[in-house]
This record gives structure tokens, sequence and C-alpha cells, in this order.
């Protein structure tokens, strides 16, 4: 489901851990406009908890996960 | 046949009990619920749960081997601080293999920098308040001790101002990914991953066999309290369970999750030191620690505001080093030997050793009854309020 997604932007935190890949992503999608795509790609295994609930929380879309090699990329559409 | 099929099912529910325990997440609550049964356990064992003794118990150690300190500490083989610090280290270790999560994260070096730097701030705040947020605060608390509310409000105040500092790094120093590379994957086309859990089970095993060791060697409570770390090292990694995140999100994103799991955890572990205590099972004075006020805190904020930017507090620098954080694994690094030095260098003056504060027993004052319920109540307000920012984000900070 998430493979046929092209993102609007893309958030590279490899090697980040917690919060800044919530933070960097917070101040992101601050600056996206609405239905546009985020990419985030995170290294830290917190974020796979932490992105979902950061997306249910603040209203917007959590259109999934993807493992790559060493990292995961996550998409979020902004509300 | 039937005896085939029969172990199959066997082996099914084995496996999907595997992977229920250490491939899906936990509910932050249940973390809670289960370090409050661990707090009271490991009391009832031996003594309370402590993080930042057995960093400082390090610290010691390593100054005594270079010969800057002229007196030897105890062995961190028999320290009991020692014991449940390497205890979670081993366990979080145990349970990120386990759950394939273990790898070797290097992070940029502004991050790293972080790491060191929040260590450092840790480790004085730790020295000053009498133990970091876990032995300051959490089991204080617990030990119905009120320099834990001092701590308490230092640790909000920290959080807030260490928030302020992320942000403030957040728009003027833009830090560089590290790329998709482990520093643990070969790329020889051997999958490590693959082998994580054999590794994590016999790593567990190597755990049981040593406190069955310190047991031959008439250190029962030693050994004991090897497993009472490991289980906190695996139940903290499991639900990521990360005291920073109670004092900091309220402010960052308003999520209150993890403050009513620390609330919930609070309420087990305070009814069961108060049971130990009120019956006389366990010393009265037990993790009273004299910093109330000053201590608790002017070192709750120095502690605060390093765990913020360190990304981990006392428990969640080392279960995040265990699982293979360089960044933390620096953290934990500076915490040991800065609380080390801050406590000899407050130990060594009467004034310094003053101005910390003083014992303050909540019992004494206003008895057990109202200490326990008064307790109880100051959580559930705490509980109330985590939940009302929640909805109405009253207290979370704009970027």
């Amino acid at each position: 489901m998430v493979d046929n997604i092209t993102p609007d932007e893309t958030l590279d935190c490899r090697g980040l851990s917690c919060p800044m890949p919530i933070l960097k992503t917070k101040k992101t999608i601050g600056k996206m406009s609405s239905g546009q795509i985020l990419e985030v790609f995170s290294t830290d295994p917190g974020t796979k908890n932490d992105l979902p609930a950061f997306a249910k929380r603040t209203g917007h879309e959590y259109l999934g996960e993807k493992d790559d090699e060493g990292f995961t990329r996550f998409f979020i559409k902004v509300k | 046949m039937s005896e085939n099929r029969e172990s199959s099912v066997l082996g099914g529910i084995l496996a999907r009990g595997y992977s229920r325990i250490f491939f899906e997440n936990w509910p932050m609550w249940v973390g809670g619920v289960l370090i409050g049964i661990m707090s009271v356990v490991t009391f009832a064992w031996a003594r309370p749960w402590g993080v930042a003794g057995g960093l400082r118990n390090w610290g010691d150690w390593f100054f005594s081997v270079v010969g800057i300190y002229h007196h030897k500490p105890l062995s961190p083989v028999v320290s009991t601080n020692s014991i449940l610090t390497f205890g979670l280290l081993w366990g979080a270790f145990v349970a990120s293999l386990l759950s394939k999560q273990f790898s070797i994260r290097m992070a940029p070096p502004l991050e790293l920098l972080k790491g060191i730097v929040g260590g450092i701030f840790m480790g004085v705040g730790a020295a000053m308040a009498g133990g970091c947020n876990v032995g300051g605060f959490y089991s204080a608390l617990s030990a119905l001790s009120f320099s834990a509310i001092a701590m308490m409000i230092g640790l909000l105040i920290g959080a807030f101002l260490g928030l302020k500092y992320l942000y403030w790094e957040l728009e003027h120093l833009p830090s560089r990914p590290t790329g998709g590379t482990r520093a643990s994957e070969h790329k020889e086309g051997f999958n490590w991953v693959q082998i994580e859990p054999y590794v994590g089970a016999f790593a567990l095993l190597a755990a049981l066999i040593c406190a069955f060791m310190y047991n031959t060697q008439a250190y029962t409570r030693v050994g004991g309290l090897l497993l009472c770390g490991v289980a906190f090292g695996i139940i903290i990694q499991r639900t990521r369970f990360c005291f920073v995140r109670a004092f900091r999100d309220p402010f960052m994103t308003g999520e209150g999750e993890v403050a009513r799991a620390i609330c919930v955890s609070l309420f087990i572990s305070i009814l069961g030191f108060a049971a130990l205590k009120w019956t006389g099972l366990r010393g009265e004075s037990v993790y009273v620690s004299q910093a109330f006020w000053f201590g608790g805190l002017v070192g709750g904020i120095i502690f605060g505001i390093g765990m913020v930017v360190a990304g981990g507090c006392g428990s969640g620098s080392v279960w995040r080093a265990g699982e293979g954080q360089v960044k933390l694994m620096l953290a934990v690094i500076c915490f040991a030997l800065t609380t080390s030095l801050f406590k000899a260098f407050i130990k060594s003056s009467k004034g310094l050793t003053a101005l910390m504060g003083h014992r303050v027993f909540l019992p004494d004052y206003i008895t057990y009854k109202w200490t326990i319920t008064g307790l109880l109540l100051f959580l559930f307000v705490y509980y109330l309020l985590a939940t009302w920012n929640e909805e109405t984000e009253k207290f979370t900070v704009e970027m």
C-alpha cells in the first residue's frame, strides 16, 4: 500500500534519536500544505511508536511505514 | 500423526507468544504497572531501585583505578548499586536482541556532543538531588521522601528549559543525518539480525548463571538484584518507557500517556513501600536523602535540562545504551564520571553538604495515613492535569 506513494517532501532523520525525529516532523509539517505527503527516514526504533501516535494526536493521516536497508520510511498525509 | 499436530499447535502458541512479547508494542501503562510491581519486589528483596548510584560506583571505581581517588570504592561486582544498573543495561541488551532491535547506532557529531553535555548535566544534577529521576524522584517518592517533590518540580522546569533549547537548535543548528548505514551490519551476506534472538537468549541465560553463581558464593542478595535489574531492563526496553517523556511531552506535543503511566506506577510503588516501611520490615530512612529542598529542586532543574538534551534520563540513557545507541553510551559514561566527581566535591565541603538540604520523611511530620492519602491525591491531580492538557494543550509550548 505504501509502495505507490510519491511524497511531496522527504525528511531525513537517520541517526537522530528521540525526540528529534518527532520535532523535525512537527516543524516540517508546519511548512507544508493540506493534502501533501511527507516521507520521514528514521533509524530510531522509537519512531515506530511515536510517529503514528503523533499523527493520531495531531489529526494528520498516518499512511504507513516500510523497512528499507538499515532504516524505515514513514508516510504522513498533512491534514 | 496427532502427536505431530499437537506439537505444531504448541509450537504455534509459543511462536505467537514470542512475537507478542518481543515484536509487538506493549502499551505504556503496562510498563508503568510492571515497573511499579518490580519496584516493590526489589525493595522487599533488598533495597529500592536506583540507577545513578550504580553509575557513581563505576565512576568512583574508574577514578580509583587511575589513581585520582585514594580510597577504594566498593567493588562494582558486589556493590548493589552497581549490580542493579548493570542488570538494567544487560536486560535492555537482552530485550533488544530478542526483539531484533539491537544495532550500533551512530549519531551525527552534534548529537554526540549533546549526549556528552547532557550526561555531564545529569551527573551534576543527580549528585545534588541524591539520585537521578529514579533514585531522586521515583524511588524517593515511593520512599515517602519530600525531596522527591522538590526534584519533580525541578525536573518539570528543567524539561521546559531543555525543550526551549531543542527548539532553538532546530532553528539555528541543522544537524546532518548520518545516512542509512548501521555500523554493526557487515556486507558480506551474513545476516546478523536473524541470529540476534539466539544471542539474546544466550545473554539471558548468562545472567541467570551469574545470579546462580552469586548464590553459591553467599551473595544471594546481589544475585537477586542482578535479576531485578535485568527485569527492569526488559520491561523498560519493550515498553520504551521513558521518564523524560513524562516531563517533556506535556510541553512538547501535549502527549500525557507517559505521565499517566508514571502516576499509575507510583500508585503501586508508594503503597508497597509504605507497607514495607510502616510495618517496620524496612528502615524508615531508606532513600530519604538530604536533598530538601535546594539539592532536589536545583539538582532537578540541572538534571531535567540534561535529560532532554541527551534524550534519555538515568534509566533511559542506560537502556538506550544497551540497545546500541552511541549517543546515549557517551551520555552514560559522562554521567558516571561527572556524578562521581561532583558527589566527591559536595562531600568535601560541610557547607555544600548542608546547602543541599535536609532529610524530610513525610510520615514524621504528617503521619503515614496522611502522607499516603496526600501523595495518592497529588498523583491523581497530576494524572488529571496531564489528561486535561492533552485535550486543551494549555501547557504546550509552540516552536
